[in-house]
């Protein structure tokens, strides 16, 4: 039996801890390994996200009923691609209340749709108050980030993902070099990591730890749920390396 | 066979929502397996009809013909349960006229079991109804209903307001319905189905339609509340006293 579609939720209560810079790294790896993407930006204001993948990502006001529609009934009319939300600090309340409110989460199960929150974590008490709160009113998948741009240190006791075996995606901390290069309008991370001619960069370093992460955590994801379907057998911990 | 329960929901003011109201009830009922049939007094166009043609008609209650066509086949109907949507302005004279018929007076017997839904506006008016109303209820049930499904404020209401008008009548009983996404309520309206056929996901005549899930999820939701209030005031065990036992508490599902 196939899979079920992960539908990525890149969240956080908080602003400006690199939410889109991770959903723009996570829509470039799921276009290089081929699998059908579509995105949502949640940022009604500055929806940077839907610009820079105009024919790949939707803008999305969640704030009146026909947002609401816009979003969910679109997310469940498409089971057949990996589909990825962009969610800003603004409707981040807003987005998890509709949520639990119309019942997506079980509607989205029922369709083969996986929702995986990608909690972007920070070093606030707020932020790991919201997560807790998060998975003990949905159902969902939860899986931290630590964006080592954000917080250096990562009290994984604050972010305990679904399963112990999912562990955390790790984004390293930018040099400002690679901040500069990456920031540019018209940059691609797949178009730059295609094009090697001097040899590895600092920057294709960095975004090719980034995918290995995030080849790292969908195989421990799949894996987590082979076992579950097998019986319980957890899979192998993720050798986390920050973990204090 | 279990005791024959009208249940009428009415109120003197326009617009406070008790066709919403009656049609949350018959929703209930059908989930409850509570055979029931309705009266739409709104005639001569029925708004209830339009969205449970199959179990409702339309009459005129001031008719001594159409009074008949209610009360003279409570028990022989196969409907345990008859909700009667009254008109707006209507309900005084509805429950006089039911005092007058002797119906009250099978009330007070036991023969039948009574509840009147009172559907309350914002203004003191509608507390001043209450009076009137709550009298003709002594031997039912008597429900006063907040209804916030159309941004009712209520306003008018101090505390002590409410108190002073609550203290007289130690019976009755308060529920809240909330409000509804105003877009869902528009497109139930517009589909003309009960609530829990759109929650289903189906048409007027049981085919599989196309309603948006947010839409359906905020109604699903907000007719799951309200069902909440009719359990909490034990509905279930007003329509089967002297029948069938309650059964447990149903929840509203639906799946496109």
């Amino acid at each position: 039996m196939a899979q079920p579609a992960p539908l990525y939720i890149v969240a956080s209560p908080r602003p400006r801890n690199g939410k889109t810079l991770i959903a723009r790294l996570l829509l470039e790896f799921l276009r290089q390994s081929r699998r059908p993407a579509v995105g949502y930006d949640l940022n009604p204001r500055e929806p940077a996200l839907a610009e820079r993948f105009p024919k790949l990502v939707w803008p999305v006001d969640i704030a009146d009923t026909r947002g609401q529609m816009e979003l969910f009934d679109r997310l469940l009319a498409d089971p057949a691609s990996t589909q990825l939300i962009d969610l800003g600090y603004g409707p981040f309340d807003q987005f998890f209340a509709v949520m639990g409110e119309i019942g997506f989460l079980p509607e989205a199960r029922r369709r083969r749709i996986e929702p995986i929150v990608l909690f972007v974590a920070d070093s606030s008490g707020a932020t790991a108050r919201s997560y807790a709160q998060l998975q003990r009113r949905l159902a969902a998948t939860f899986v931290p980030i630590h964006n080592e741009h954000v917080m250096l240190m990562f009290d994984k006791e604050d972010f305990p993902p679904t399963r112990p075996e999912y562990g955390l995606i790790r984004i390293p901390r930018l040099s400002p070099l690679v901040r500069g290069v990456i920031d540019r309008p018209n940059f691609s991370f797949n178009a730059y990591m295609a094009k090697q001619a001097g040899g590895p960069t600092e920057v294709h370093q960095w975004i090719g730890n980034v995918y290995h992460e995030f080849r790292e955590f969908e195989l421990h994801l799949l894996m987590g749920k082979l076992s579950s379907s097998l019986g319980g057998a957890t899979a192998p911990k993720r050798q986390s390396r920050r973990l204090r | 066979m279990a005791k024959p329960t009208v249940v009428v929901v009415g109120a003197d003011k326009g617009g406070v929502g008790k066709t919403t109201v009656a049609r949350t009830l018959l929703d209930y009922f059908t989930a409850h397996h509570l055979p029931t049939r309705a009266f739409d007094t709104e005639s001569p166009r029925g708004t209830l009809r339009r969205f449970h043609p199959d179990i409702s008609e339309i009459v005129d209650a001031t008719s001594v013909s159409d009074q008949m066509r209610i009360f003279d086949t409570l028990s022989t109907t196969d409907a345990s349960v008859t909700v009667i949507d009254v008109r707006a302005g209507l309900l005084s004279p509805m429950l006089r006229s039911l005092r007058d018929i002797g119906f009250l007076d099978a009330v007070k017997k036991g023969q039948l079991n009574f509840a009147v839904f009172h559907i309350l506006g914002s203004s003191i008016a509608s507390l001043n109804e209450i009076e009137e109303t709550a009298a003709f209820a002594a031997d039912g049930r008597y429900i006063l209903v907040k209804n916030f499904i159309n941004d009712t404020n209520f306003f008018e209401w101090d505390q002590a307001t409410h108190a002073s008008y609550f203290r007289k009548f130690k019976d009755a009983v308060e529920i809240s319905v909330p409000k509804l996404n105003e877009m869902a309520f528009e497109q139930v309206e517009l589909a003309s189905v009960p609530f829990l056929t759109f929650v289903a996901n189906k048409g007027p005549k049981g085919e599989s339609a196309n309603y948006s899930f947010v839409l359906r999820g905020y109604v699903r939701h907000w007719l799951s509340n309200v069902w909440s209030e009719y359990d909490r005031i034990k509905i279930t065990d007003i329509v089967s006293s002297g029948g069938v036992a309650s059964g447990p508490r149903v929840q509203v599902v639906g799946r496109s």
